[in-house]
């Protein structure tokens, strides 16, 4: 019988392909539709020249390049290049997701969960998972670029070409491949798919900040930071292949890489050793809270760390952004200092503002995931034993809850604080207490999330992951909300919407009060509904 | 008059359609050990897990020490252990952890008992859980369940994983717990370990109790293996009341020798009727469990 390293790979390509075909068609509507949505309403946007000079101008303040890259396009300004350039960013952020997601999942996950050692037992290549994985991440940018390039043909926008809106799309499709290679690579060196998720997003994360701090104080970087090559393809103007070009080039050294280190290690260990452990357990381990901030510790620490870092980046460029001084000298010119000083206050307070949203959304994703582990927990067959000791319903899924709401509002506080404290380098600083308002005025808002986390926990645990729509449409919402006119109610479908500007504005402490309550709600009724159902069995 | 540590009474449980328990009724006494078996998928783990308060019954009544399974849950759980058959734990955490945070969880510590078991049951308790295999994370619940102080212990197939060594060792810690009074539910695949420990035994088979009662009791309901060899021809034997699968083995002399098996209830009076033949060699076998078990899982539904 012909035996090699890759037998049976289409095979396996086959069956991840049909096995993801819901999960990629999802992920496909959500890409296209974004794209393809935003594509639509621009031209109505930006149709007056009014318009696009007065977005061009914003779109040259340090606060939105740090949101949205650099602007580097030349007059004439179409609504075409404005799209590109408020779309690549985020999009970039989009596709890297959906590569970590599929990465790790038929990586690492397969893994853990010993399916992958039965897949070898048939006469499978030694390789053909993990090349049947990299086909299927290649299809799925692929397609997922060209239906971009297609949608924006279609939409028509004033501006566009058919060079640049292949380019837009294979870019794009590169640089998830780019990711997914890397996560990949990061799957081999973990030993399991939580950590190798969380590895993953770091990496992501690390090159994200990069990319944000070169773009506001030296575009010349932008390039070394492997996620700022997304914004040097200078669509509808230029249409650079050359960034094209690089990120298929370090995909692949990253998939040579993957390949040696996964023929250097055995099914379901790390590269990462693990070493013996505690014969006792330590005296704080003896209850569900405790076991659940034992197993969340590492991811608590990231997540805590991760925000910090990202508030001091953001606060650390609150120099540049609040000097009326360098970035507008006319207007500056025309008004006294003293009111420059509060005017820069104002700007860095307003821009503030917005990253206060961010920082709450991604505040509530390690909440929302302990939240839905009790569901995933369950599944495993990981509670059966507590739930057989003498230990209540409502104190494993109060346990869950507790922790997560500490976590988020521990995760939100040290963004919060870590702005303010790198805000402090700016000329006129901003008291730091004054930040604290976005802490009080958003926790409630987030604990809401997590309350409604937890009803879907509880009412719908098959379907649970929709839950996901909050954050996601809510850091959307907040990234397009103004670019995209949305209105108001648009705006307030969800918690994060209910907040005013913060910490600009006043905390609106009755509306804090209304959201407590309703979390308190929540949670109760979640509660009630969780108490009288079967356990979840996999 | 012994006291119940468990009743269950009409006991149904439904997943959507399907009626995964039909009717469950038995009981078990204090100091009783309780052989549950069935073929898989009869609804033993299900009857277990109600019992446990991790599944809600949609019928019936369960009791363990006087109070409902599913409302006293609590209060009843810290009086018992158990094990299940597949054991699924946080990879993260080591087996001495998760052992010590079981006993910590009913109100218990780390004991020279834990110790011991530890040894014997040749676990490291240093390795991460990640790291074991199915009876290592086996071994971890069994040794949390034996070094519990509890009253009333449930085992669902908790050998499944285990080499026979283990396995020997799992038996000498239920006869341990039996000898100081304890009551244990074991359900089990492995015939010969509920013969040697259960005083009494239940049948269960498509979410159905098809018999209950102590080996002895169900022996008496089995039909004797006899071989037998005679100088008469033995044809007309077949013919008898009581007796069944008979099956002749032919010599050139005709049919002197056969095996079949005789009900209980006529041994007395099919033996009486042999001497007639001339026996020239008899053998007997008594039923084990396994016949029992044969006997009642190939019978069609309704047979009975
Ligand atoms: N959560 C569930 N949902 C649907 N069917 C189930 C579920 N759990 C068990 N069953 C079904 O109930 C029957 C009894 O299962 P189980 O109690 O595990 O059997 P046993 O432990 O005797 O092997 C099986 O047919 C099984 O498929
Ligand atoms: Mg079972």
């Amino acid at each position: 019988m012909r035996y090699n390293l890759f037998n049976q790979t289409g095979y396996i390509i086959r069956f991840y392909l049909r096995r993801d075909r819901f999960l990629i068609v999802g992920w496909l509507i959500l890409i296209v539709g974004l794209m393809g949505g935003a594509a639509a309403k621009f031209d109505s946007i930006y149709g007056t020249k009014a318009a696009l000079a007065s977005i061009v101008t914003t779109l040259k303040t340090p606060a939105m390049k740090a949101m949205f890259g650099s602007f580097t396009a030349k007059p004439p300004y179409t609504s075409a290049i404005i799209y590109a350039s408020e779309m690549m960013v985020f999009m970039g952020l989009v596709f890297a997701m959906m590569n970590i997601y599929f990465a790790v999942k038929n990586s690492r996950t397969e893994e853990d969960n010993g399916t992958l050692e039965l897949i070898r037992a048939h006469s499978v290549g030694k390789l053909s998972p993990l090349i049947a994985v990299i086909i299927e991440l290649f299809v799925i940018n692929l397609i997922n670029g060209v239906l971009i390039a297609i949608s924006l043909e279609f939409a028509g926008m004033t501006g566009t070409d058919i060079l640049g809106n292949c380019l837009f799309g294979l870019g794009l499709a590169a640089f998830g491949f780019m990711f997914g290679m890397m996560s990949l690579l990061v799957s081999q060196l973990a030993n399991n798919s939580r950590g190798a998720t969380i590895l993953s997003y770091l990496i992501l994360g690390f090159t994200y900040i990069a990319r944000m701090l070169t773009d506001v104080k030296n575009t010349n970087y932008t390039w070394i930071t492997m996620f700022g090559l997304i914004e040097k393809l200078e669509i509808y103007t230029e249409n650079n292949w050359l960034p094209v070009l690089y990120m298929v080039l370090s995909a692949l050294l990253l998939l040579f890489v993957t390949i040696f280190a996964s023929t250097h290690r055995d099914v379901a260990a790390g590269l990462i050793p693990t070493r013996p452990g505690r014969r006792n357990a330590s005296f704080l381990l003896a209850n569900p809270f405790s076991l659940i901030l034992r197993l969340e510790r590492i991811s608590l620490i990231i997540w805590t760390c991760g925000l910090f870092v990202l508030g001091i980046s953001y606060g650390s460029i609150f120099g540049n952004i609040g000097n009326l001084l360098k970035t507008n000298p006319s207007v500056a010119k025309l008004i006294g200092s003293s009111a420059i000083k509060s005017s820069n206050h104002a700007i860095i307070l307003n821009f503030a503002a917005t990253l206060s949203v961010v920082f709450a959304v991604i505040a509530t994703i390690p909440a929302v995931i302990t939240i839905l582990r009790i569901n995933n927990d369950e599944k495993k067959g990981w509670l059966e034993q507590i739930h057989a000791r003498g230990i209540s319903r409502s104190n494993i899924f109060f346990s869950y809850i507790a922790v997560a709401l500490l976590c988020e509002a521990l995760c939100l506080l040290v963004a919060l604080l870590g702005m303010g404290f790198a805000g402090m380098s700016a000329k006129d600083p901003v008291s730091l207490l004054r930040f604290l308002r976005a802490f009080s005025g958003y926790l409630p808002a987030i604990y809401v999330v997590s309350g409604i986390a937890a009803l879907f926990t509880a009412l719908f645990p098959k379907i649970q992951n929709i839950v996901w729509i909050l954050p996601i449409y809510g850091l959307f919402s907040m990234y397009f909300g103004n670019l995209l006119n949305f209105p108001k109610w648009a705006k307030q479908l969800t918690p994060y919407g209910w907040v005013n500007r913060v910490p600009l504005k006043e905390v609106q402490w009755n509306n804090g009060v209304v959201m407590i309550g309703l979390t308190l709600g929540l949670f109760l009724i979640s509660y009630l509904i969780y108490s009288k159902r079967d356990l979840l069995e996999s | 008059m012994s006291e119940k540590i468990l009743e269950i009474k009409n006991l149904q449980k439904k997943f959507g359609k399907f009626e995964a328990l039909k009717n469950i009724t038995f009981d078990i006494k204090k100091g009783e050990v309780f052989g549950f078996i069935g073929p898989n998928g009869a609804g033993k783990s299900t009857t277990i897990r109600i019992l446990l308060g991790i599944l809600h019954a949609n019928g019936g009544s369960a009791k363990i020490f006087g109070k409902d399974v599913w409302q006293s849950a609590v209060s009843i759980h810290k009086r018992l252990a158990y094990v299940p058959g597949d054991v699924y734990l946080w990879p993260n955490l080591t087996g001495g952890e998760i052992i010590d945070l079981f006993l910590k969880l009913n109100q218990q510590r780390h004991s020279a008992r834990t110790d011991e078991l530890i040894k014997q049951f040749d676990l490291d308790p240093t390795k991460k859980v990640r790291t074991y295999s199915k009876g290592n994370r086996q071994k971890v619940a069994l040794i949390a369940a034996f070094s519990t102080a509890a009253d009333f212990y449930i085992f669902d197939e908790p050998t499944s994983g285990l080499d026979p060594l283990m396995e020997e060792i799992f038996q000498k810690n239920v006869m341990h717990l039996k000898n100081e009074g304890k009551s244990i539910l074991l359900s089990s695949h492995i015939l010969s370990e509920v013969e040697k420990m259960c005083d009494r035994i239940g049948i269960i088979r498509q979410g159905k109790i098809i018999e209950t009662g102590s080996l002895d009791d169900m022996r008496h309901l089995t039909r004797t293996v006899f071989v037998l060899e005679t100088q008469k021809p033995l044809e007309s034997l077949s013919q008898l009341e009581g007796v069944y699968n008979f099956k002749p083995v032919l010599d050139k002399e005709g049919v002197n020798k056969a095996t079949f098996t005789v009900d209980s209830e006529n041994i007395n009076s099919v033996l009486e009727k042999l001497v007639a033949y001339k026996i020239i060699s008899i053998q007997s076998t008594p039923p084990t469990l396994e016949d029992l078990f044969m006997r009642y899982y190939n019978q069609k539904e309704g047979s009975r």
